[in-house]
């Protein structure tokens, strides 16, 4: 797959997102599409979709098989989880088996009765990705795949994406926390002002430095706001209050290694940073 | 494409939207059948049904595609292709031949005489080119060509209005010959003129539909 002296912009008027971009995408490649919010990585995305047309140049030879899982899912619909997962295996013409296989992989069996509009944002955010991954793609487009996932699925999808890549499909992912770092050989592409470079291996963005924020909550509170965070992709730990130092100098400092009390009789939450997540 | 339009239909009766346009449609029906329909009169009450009915087929077919969140339906064309497109036409089709099955009972039910079936089938192909164009005009006040909702409805209306107008003039070939359908019916004319009709009737709506499916390359 190859994109060759590509521009885009969303109209006449309109400045331009991305301009002169050249990419070659091979069988078993694993991009990661890094850089800044705002500078065009999720137009790139649709762009290589094939959701958006390039202005000027051109996406060639792109697989038939399309698998895309947007930055958000659309929850607002009126299907359960497992209503709409077997739709989408009928649009996409494979088995329902196997939609079987990938809400097992995800973590998901528990949702297949929900309502997508109940859902949490990490439920809405994996059944996108059981959608985009039943089809077997040939290229797998994730806008932003790990945002909200629990730490076990967190862990399945690199496993998951080294398996496409092993069968020969192409993977292309945007990725703000970095969680593919470790994938051997995965290829990262820069976008800035308008362009799109190559990085080369091993100079990514270096992990950012961890924080632990300390909140004090009411205890009866702390759970749900334990749970909104958990759904972020937070790492919280839950413990009595005044545990912590507080004062100038104590908010930047090693995550301690709290025991997890539950939230039924405490109210201090702290707060660790997804993983290479800004500080 | 049939699973994507079985899906779409699914997303559309299963919320309130699908309820929307027969708040238009009872009504319009309690009025134009508050009295029985005389003999003789038949084919100009169906013809007066299909001009009228126009903007809430439009209502319908606009509300069914702009039914799934936007995201959905780049699922959906990654999923399908250019299939999505045709998919959501045909789901709209499928919506507006229910409403206007209705409208057809309706009808049937409220005429004082015994009707012919040659008179049922103009009825039936007059509520045909009312869908027809009414698929066309709600596709092109659609969310991915009028984003905004305020717009999508004037230009409904508008659209609606204008053809209206237009076919009451003596440009009336510029339009879907919606006055001249009622006109000759009344008079006794439309079976006669019917293929002249037909293929006037059909021409704007797969001009607005071409028109549709061009802008949808640019407006995913």
């Amino acid at each position: 797959m190859r994109v060759a002296d590509l521009s885009f912009r969303y109209g006449r008027r309109e400045p331009w997102v991305l301009a002169g971009v050249d990419m070659t995408l091979g069988a078993g490649d694993v991009v990661e599409i890094v850089g800044p919010n705002g500078t065009g990585k999720s137009t790139l995305l649709r762009l290589l979709a094939g959701l958006l047309r390039p202005v000027r140049g051109a996406v060639e030879d792109r697989p038939p098989v399309v698998g895309y899982a947007p930055e958000r899912f659309p929850a607002a619909q009126p299907f359960t989880v497992a209503g709409y997962l077997r739709h989408m295996a009928a649009i996409r013409k494979v088995a329902p088996g196997d939609v079987d296989e990938w809400t097992d992989r995800l973590g998901m069996d528990h949702l297949l009765g929900q309502r997508l509009p109940d859902l949490s944002k990490g439920s809405a955010h994996k059944v996108g990705l059981a959608q985009a991954l039943l089809c077997r793609p040939g290229l797998l487009v994730l806008d932003e795949p790990f945002a909200g996932l629990d730490a076990a699925t967190r862990a399945e999808l690199p496993v998951v994406i080294a398996e496409v890549s092993a069968r020969g499909g192409t993977v292309v992912v945007s990725d703000h926390q970095g969680d593919l770092r470790g994938l051997p050989g995965i290829r990262r592409y820069e976008v800035a002002d308008r362009s799109v470079r190559e990085a080369a291996a091993g100079t990514g963005p270096e992990p950012e430095r961890l924080a632990v924020l300390e909140v004090d909550v009411p205890a009866s509170e702390a759970a749900r706001l334990a749970r909104r965070l958990r759904a972020d992709g937070y790492a919280v730990r839950i413990g009595p209050a005044g545990l912590a130092p507080s004062g100038p100098g104590s908010g930047e400092r090693e995550a301690p290694d709290l025991r997890d009390l539950g939230a039924s009789d405490v109210g201090d939450s702290r707060v660790g940073p997804r993983s290479g997540e800004a500080s | 494409m049939i699973a994507l339009v079985r899906f779409r239909i699914a997303g559309y009766a299963r919320s309130h939207r699908a309820l929307q346009p027969l708040i238009g449609l009872l009504p319009l029906l309690a009025i134009l059948y508050a009295t029985p329909v005389p003999p003789g009169q038949e084919i100009g009450a169906a013809a007066d049904s299909a001009g009228i009915l126009i903007p809430v087929f439009a209502w319908a077919a606009r509300g069914l595609l702009d039914s799934e969140p936007d995201e959905q339906r780049m699922i959906s064309i990654v999923a399908a292709g250019r299939a999505e497109l045709v998919s959501g036409l045909l789901a709209a089709f499928a919506y507006d031949l229910v409403l206007a099955a209705v409208s057809e009972v309706a009808l049937l039910t409220r005429l004082a005489g015994s009707p012919t079936a040659g008179q049922v089938a103009l009825g039936v192909a007059l509520h045909l080119f009312s869908v027809v164009a009414g698929v066309a005009l709600g596709a092109l006040t659609s969310r991915p060509i009028l984003p905004s909702p305020a717009v999508s409805t004037i230009v409904l209306i508008a659209g609606y209005i204008a053809t209206l107008m237009v076919s009451a003039s003596s440009v009336h070939w510029l339009s879907v010959p919606v006055m001249t359908w009622m006109r000759d019916a009344h008079h006794g004319l439309l079976e006669s003129r019917l293929p002249w009709l037909a293929a006037e009737s059909l021409l704007w709506p797969a001009v607005g539909l071409a028109a549709y499916a061009w802008l949808r390359r640019t407006r995913p």
